[in-house]
């Protein structure tokens, strides 16, 4: 059952990675302490520490925003597939 | 007491009371008297109000109050919850779609359904239910621990030295709270949140635009908190020297890093397995509200870390508190007019009581599903089950309350510490099952067991700073055989993961009965609009069939 639906799932795949590749580094980056444990540069007065971390949110915020878009593409075209695999059957 | 500070908190507090069994009519459906309606709001929320309430569910009272309160008290790790704020929704996104898909084909009204539908076995589904309840209660117990410091500052009923009389204050908002959660469900909450939310989005963007202008801006913000650090480790260097005392500061230094690391990502994994947040994802109409709420709640994270750095805040203002917790509340009482410091305090108590009403009505699902109707009354109606969640709502309320009233505010906290290691434990049942079956059904049991038990011993032995032999003394301990301190809840975790495969193997070896699972491949990406999926199916028709 569940390997045919993941073998038929082909063109919506490459989607589903791609959503996964964008999404890796908002997981990750926040993990990764020694990336950004230092107080130089300063922001508007906000030590790197601080800033660095409001600035991840951001980024985060817009990597998870086009992940959706393009899983609403993915999900699109995943029905589609589906609708054709009943239909053939 | 300031009158106006105390005038114009009543006055937000009887209008959001008012809301709440207004809430009943909202977006109304025939009856109430069903579990769907009243503990998932009819699963009709869309985007809007999904924000709101799941916005709601994770930026409870007591984050607004404690997370401040540990950067006031210079723990070099207390940011964490920005990192953990931020790593949650990539999560959110990938995972609780199928959950939500597999619940809409099932009529799965709590992760224990799932995972007694997913495993075919009822004791690993109690296993998870009893964890969801126990994790809640002291969730909610903390709520009431956020309110009380609000009115402790706000000198509401602390002149009095009757207990009674200093507790009224507290009783009176939790009974208005039970009232319409009883009367109006998941709606009243979802309802409130939209007031809390705007309060407290405007109450900080005031604090963080108007409170720097007035110490000398941020620059000189950070310098004075530094310098308080700095002090204290000079003045205390002996103490920290000896281990009685904790070293202050505001970035991590490198032997705290997997600390930082580990506390965001036990933290995160562990907050999408409370059974309230998965009640908020559950109740909304499609798979694509959850993906699109995960882009747009990251905005409260943003409120969040400038909420934390109110804490830096209290130090440059000069603030001085015996209870950390009462830093941000004392900072406001001292800072705003008089008006806009009972806006405030509203915020954060009207803050409290969002969660608390979802909370319970999430704690009350639990028990009604997966105890209620799986062990002691296999044939109760739609009526008696929604029935049994009202009441077990008020009851769990009001444990919280008494708990609170007659127990020192510290327990509350060590059980919630305890809360966070233990419903991390029903990770690898809900998370992993949602991809995978490989998993036993009693190598999982056994995992979460050993999880459970180990986590638990861990933290007990875990002592308060400066007070060897005592107990529940912070979320940390040394990974075994190593000197880095880590999140015990991820120990725990890994330990519990390590017994699930390890007997995985051995089971499958010895070919004990798996069960028979009764979802299949295509019901974790069904959506609105497929085959099986009707968003009004009675739950209880779905699961029988």
């Amino acid at each position: 059952m569940a390997e045919r639906s993941s073998r038929s799932r082909g063109t919506s795949r490459a989607l589903w990675i791609l959503v996964l590749v964008l999404l890796a580094p908002a997981v990750v980056v926040p993990l990764l302490v020694p990336l950004y444990d230092r107080a130089e540069p300063t922001l508007w007065g906000f030590p790197f520490f601080f800033w660095f971390q409001f600035a991840m949110i951001v980024a985060a915020a817009a990597l998870t925003l086009t992940a959706f878009l393009i899983s609403a593409k993915a999900d699109e075209r995943m029905r589609a597939e589906r609708r054709a695999r009943r239909a053939g059957r | 007491m300031n009158g106006v500070v105390v005038g114009v908190f009543t006055f937000l507090f009887l209008l959001v009371t008012v809301m709440g069994f207004a809430a009943a009519r909202w977006r109304r459906a025939e009856s109430l008297d069903h579990l769907d309606e009243w503990g998932l709001g009819g699963r009709s929320f869309g985007t809007f109000i999904a924000w709101f309430l799941i916005g709601g569910d994770i930026y409870t009272a007591y984050t607004f109050i404690a997370v401040p309160a540990t950067l006031y008290a210079g723990s070099v790790v207390g940011f964490f919850a920005v990192p953990y704020t931020i790593i949650i929704y990539p999560m959110i996104f990938l995972f609780l779609p199928r959950l939500w898909s597999v619940s809409h084909r099932h009529g799965y009204v709590t992760p224990a359904d799932f995972v007694a539908g997913r495993y075919d076995s009822r004791p690993l589904a109690l296993a998870v239910a009893v964890t969801g309840i126990l994790a809640t209660m002291p969730y909610i117990a903390l709520q009431l621990v956020g309110m009380q410091v609000v009115l402790e500052v706000m000198g509401i009923g602390t002149e009095n030295d009757n207990w009674f009389v200093q507790d009224l204050p507290l009783f009176l908002a939790f009974v208005v709270l039970a009232a319409y959660t009883y009367s109006s469900g998941l709606r009243a909450p979802a309802l409130i949140a939209f007031v809390k939310d705007t309060l407290i989005y405007v109450v900080i963007i005031v604090a963080v635009i108007y409170l720097p202008s007035q110490v000398g801006g941020w620059d000189s913000i950070f310098t004075a908190a530094n310098d308080s650090f700095d002090t204290f480790n000079a003045e205390n260097a002996d103490a920290i020297a000896a281990g009685a005392a904790q070293p202050k500061g505001m970035i991590p230094p490198p032997a705290a890093h997997w600390a930082y690391a580990s506390l965001a990502l036990g933290s995160a994994l562990a907050l999408f397995m409370y059974p309230h947040s998965i009640t908020g994802v559950l109740s909304t109409r499609s798979r694509t509200v959850i993906r699109r709420n995960a882009a747009l709640l990251p905005a409260y994270s943003f409120l969040l870390g400038l909420l934390a750095l109110l804490g830096f805040v209290a130090i440059a203002a000069g603030i001085e508190v015996e209870n950390a917790q009462a830093s941000v509340p004392q900072l406001f009482e001292q800072e705003f007019t008089p008006w806009f410091a009972g806006v405030a305090f509203a915020a954060i108590v009207i803050g409290a009581l969002v969660p608390a009403a979802i909370m319970s009505i999430a704690a009350a699902n639990l028990w009604t599903r997966n105890i209620y109707k799986a062990f002691l009354k296999p044939g109760a109606t739609p009526k008696e089950e929604a029935t049994q969640s009202k009441l077990i709502s008020l009851l769990v309320k009001f444990g919280a309350l008494i708990f609170v009233l007659t127990l020192p505010n510290q327990f509350a906290i060590n059980l919630q510490l305890l809360g966070g290691v233990w419903i991390l434990q029903t990770m690898p049942a809900i998370v992993i099952g949602l991809y995978t079956r490989w998993l036993h059904r009693w190598a999982l049991l056994a995992g979460w067991a050993v999880g459970f038990l180990y986590g638990t011993w861990l933290a007990y032995g875990v002592p308060v700073v400066g007070e060897p032999g005592s107990h529940f003394g912070g979320p940390l301990v040394k990974f075994p055989g190593t000197e880095t301190n880590v999140y015990i809840a991820l120990v725990a975790f890994l330990a519990n993961l390590l017994v699930a495969v390890v007997l995985t193997v051995v089971l499958r070896a010895m070919k004990v009965d798996a069960g028979v699972d009764s979802t299949e491949a295509d019901d974790y990406v069904a959506d609105v609009g497929d085959e099986g999926v009707d968003p009004d199916l009675d739950p209880l028709q779905t699961a029988r069939a």
